[in-house]
């Protein structure tokens, strides 16, 4: 046990060795692996994000039906009446038109503005909650509302969130295909370091396996290499990702709270950030692993 | 003990460096294989390394048969051995304890031990007080005294050496055989190779003439 750990040790002992020696090129390789990563992880966090901020909006679906302005009260209750009989009302709830002007002026940046106006500009509206969200249903729905008279537009507030979460997967299948991708360069990347690393290193390959280092013992520094490489290269991918965030978040939350939002950008979480390394490290193992065995056997039958 | 027992080596582009080849080395002894340049000598000494394999025949190192032992078998094996090549195979950008200390680091030891046994192995050469020097300012000599501290720094049972003298003056080269006798003194076997001749007599070892791949004495 401790033979095979001492082993393991002098192999990580020796990959950071080589790393040393070549200080330039390793970091310009972590440099590029790391964005490489940078993307789809950046890419990530603002879906994220994204999906953060939706979840703070209210998507309850309704239907809005709002009356013309020149709506009585009894014309608004006459509508009300039909309202509740259509048969894909489950919920109608009644907003006049004093009621959206009170809760206008609570409103930050509004109420100045709301000042200078005599009249009540709003008019009486409904909110009706549907029994059924079929779109044929609901588009049905929304001709026959129309056609009660006094009744001016109808609105359905949940189109904007089906068409966000259309988005969200398109982003999700986005990063996914980018993930892929950029994976791949991670293999690459690293896998062509370890094969420029094993031909300036041949000499002492050939050597070391004439005098009976194992095969293991020629391989482990290169595969601890290109771990260490991809390790680094994604903390460095986290890094910048937190970087940019709060670099640009302090941005968009101010912008945010403008509106009188409370809504606040999050970089990847800790959890996150650990996945991301590992799984670095990990492609960049398997890249070493996939170059020390293509470039292997070019080098004992140099011997 | 090394056995060759009716040991035949032809390369694969037909050549036949070796035919039909039996003698045993016992244990303690030292072994001179003479001969002229393409006689075999150094496909003998690579057969009894592990580093290629005979074509017929078989080969036993400590009675153990080459042509039946694994990859790791064969590693193990030559980790046991002390081998010094023809062309040196020194690392030109490691120091000379970095070259001394390679067999240690694949065998596992601590760097302490290390330290202890590198510079054991360069005081036994003549080289410790060239412990930090880089290869390029060695000479002839001095790199083929660093690669037998190479071979012995693992104090192995058995030496196996290539032209150990090749390109040495006669009175470095004595100096070379001096060492090979001292450590044949201290019980390791050893099997070395040489074109010439000349300055064996003082070595009192068992020679091995090879022409064209045959023992012709």
């Amino acid at each position: 046990m401790n033979a095979t750990l001492n082993a393991h040790m002098q192999a990580l002992a020796r990959a950071l060795g080589r790393m040393r020696t070549q200080p330039l090129a390793t970091c310009l390789s972590i440099a590029v692996i790391a964005i490489a990563i940078l993307l789809p992880l950046g890419l990530y966090v603002l879906f994220d994000n994204v999906i953060n901020a939706a979840s703070h909006l209210n998507t309850e679906p309704n239907v809005n039906v709002y009356l013309k302005l020149a709506t009585s009260d009894q014309e608004a209750k006459d509508v009300e009446k039909k309202l509740r009989a259509h048969s894909n009302s489950a919920q109608v709830t009644f907003v006049s038109r004093e009621a959206a002007l009170a809760d206008m002026r609570k409103r930050a940046n509004l109420s100045d503005l709301l000042a200078d106006i005599d009249t009540n500009p709003l008019p009486h509206a409904f909110s009706i909650k549907p029994l059924s969200f079929e779109m044929s249903i609901l588009e049905a729905m929304r001709k026959e509302v129309l056609s009660i008279p006094k009744v001016e537009t109808v609105t359905m507030d949940f189109e904007w969130a089906k068409q966000l979460t259309r988005f969200a997967r398109f982003v999700e299948h986005l990063v996914i295909l980018l993930g892929g991708l950029l994976g791949a360069a991670v293999l690459f990347v690293v896998g062509n370091t370890i094969r420029l690393q094993m031909l300036t290193q041949k000499d002492e390959i050939v050597v070391a396996r004439l005098i009976g280092a194992p095969r293991r013992f020629v391989l482990r520094p290169f595969l601890y290499f290109g771990a260490l490489q991809g390790a680094l290269a994604g903390l460095l991918a986290v890094a910048a990702t937190l970087g940019i965030g709060l670099w640009v978040g302090g941005e968009v939350n101010a912008f945010v709270a403008s509106y009188g939002g409370n809504f606040f950008t999050q970089g990847p979480s800790f959890e996150q950030s650990l996945s991301v390394i590992t799984v670095a490290g990990i492609m960049g193992w398997l890249g070493a692993l996939i170059s020390v065995s293509m470039y292997w056997r070019q080098i004992e039958t140099s011997r | 003990m090394i056995t060759f027992s009716s040991v035949s080596k032809r390369y694969a582009n037909g050549y036949e460096a070796l035919k039909g080849i039996s003698f045993t080395i016992e244990n303690g002894e030292i072994v001179v294989v003479t001969g002229h340049s393409g006689a075999g000598k150094s496909t003998l000494l690579r057969l009894a390394a592990g580093i290629e394999f005979a074509s017929t025949g078989n080969v036993l190192v400590n009675n153990q048969n080459l042509a039946q032992l694994k990859e790791t078998g064969i590693s193990v094996l030559r980790q046991n051995l002390g081998l010094v090549f023809q062309d040196h195979k020194l690392l030109f950008d490691r120091n000379v304890f970095g070259n001394a200390a390679l067999p240690l680091e694949i065998a596992g030891f601590t760097r302490i031990e290390i330290g202890k046994r590198v510079r054991a192995a360069l005081d036994k050469v003549g080289l410790l007080h060239r412990e930090k020097a880089g290869l390029v300012s060695l000479s002839g000599g001095e790199q083929q005294r660093l690669c037998i501290a190479r071979a012995i720094v693992n104090r192995p049972s058995i030496l196996i050496a290539d032209e150990p003298t090749g390109n040495l003056d006669q009175a470095y080269a004595a100096t070379i055989l001096d060492l090979f006798r001292s450590f044949n003194q201290v019980g390791v076997t050893v099997l070395l190779s040489t074109h010439d001749g000349s300055g064996l007599e003082h070595l009192k070892c068992r020679q091995v003439e090879l022409e064209h791949g045959v023992i012709v004495r």
